[in-house]
């Protein structure tokens, strides 16, 4: 698939989700699976706008590019916002805790990475890249075209 | 499907549908709806989650901006959710501060 590039703010969350979600087609993820990649995309491309973008007085767009090969779909997020390594905040300490005592946030990266097969990060050419994999299912696996 | 949020209040309920895609860039109209149902006091809030085919986590804050506004004693019920929405609000714990509900039950809900 071409990748895809769209302005960093809030309105382009549902062009973001409309290409995950033909990836997910593309490699036949089913239905569960491709609604927590596309939801674990969603939380990562939230951040980078609202933290990195919008809350920083900054403007940059969103990079996404899907990749398949035989046993993955491989999503990746790139932005121009400032350093940021989401595995930093993983599981938020109050996760047990009611609803009502709980600091509004770290939610987002929390279900990113309970969503997905693995997820990395990487710093590169002055480019925060957040990946995303998610396994295909055994046999799904034509010939890669991404 | 674009999202959309509606209020009504019905026998000290605050009766909110949501349809769509819940995603951050719709969050704040949910919100909305959320304060207006806190300023009216109500003694529980029913989210009828029927056509919601989608909740990313600002979803979920503006559920737990609901409850530090009115208080634990006010329920926040979830009406007849997609399986994938419900997987997410048990991924992170919430399904222990509301209740699920398969449909709107007013005996329980109004007579509370």
């Amino acid at each position: 698939m071409e990748p895809l590039t769209v302005p960093g703010t809030l309105d382009s969350l549902t062009i973001i989700g409309q290409y995950v979600n033909a990836a997910a087609a593309a490699a036949g993820l089913d239905k569960k699976i491709a609604y927590r990649l596309r939801l674990a995309v969603d939380e990562i491309a939230t951040n980078i706008i609202v933290h990195g973008y919008e809350e920083a007085g900054r403007a940059g767009d969103v990079l996404v590019r899907a990749a398949l090969d035989q046993a993955t779909l491989t999503i990746t997020l790139e932005d121009t916002a400032i350093p940021y390594d989401p595995r930093n905040r993983l599981r938020p300490e109050h996760i047990d805790r009611p609803i009502e005592d709980r600091p509004i946030g770290g939610l987002g990266v929390y279900l990113t990475t309970e969503s997905v097969d693995r997820f990395e990060y990487e710093y590169v050419g002055n480019r925060n890249r957040n990946i995303i994999i998610m396994n295909r299912p055994k046999g799904a696996g034509s010939p890669a075209t991404g | 499907m674009a999202f959309k949020s509606a209020l009504e209040i019905v026998n000290g309920v605050a009766k909110i549908t949501l349809s769509g895609e819940l995603d951050a860039a719709a969050a704040p109209a949910f919100r909305t709806d959320v304060e207006k149902a806190a300023a009216a006091k109500v003694k529980a809030v029913a989210l009828l989650m029927k056509d919601l085919e989608y909740m990313a986590s600002a979803g979920l804050r503006a559920l737990v901006f609901a409850k530090q506004k009115m208080g634990t004693q006010t329920t926040i019920y979830m009406i007849s959710l997609q399986e994938n929405v419900k997987e997410t609000i048990t991924m992170t714990g919430f399904q222990n501060s509301v209740t699920f509900m398969d449909e709107y039950d007013a005996a329980t809900i109004e007579g509370a």
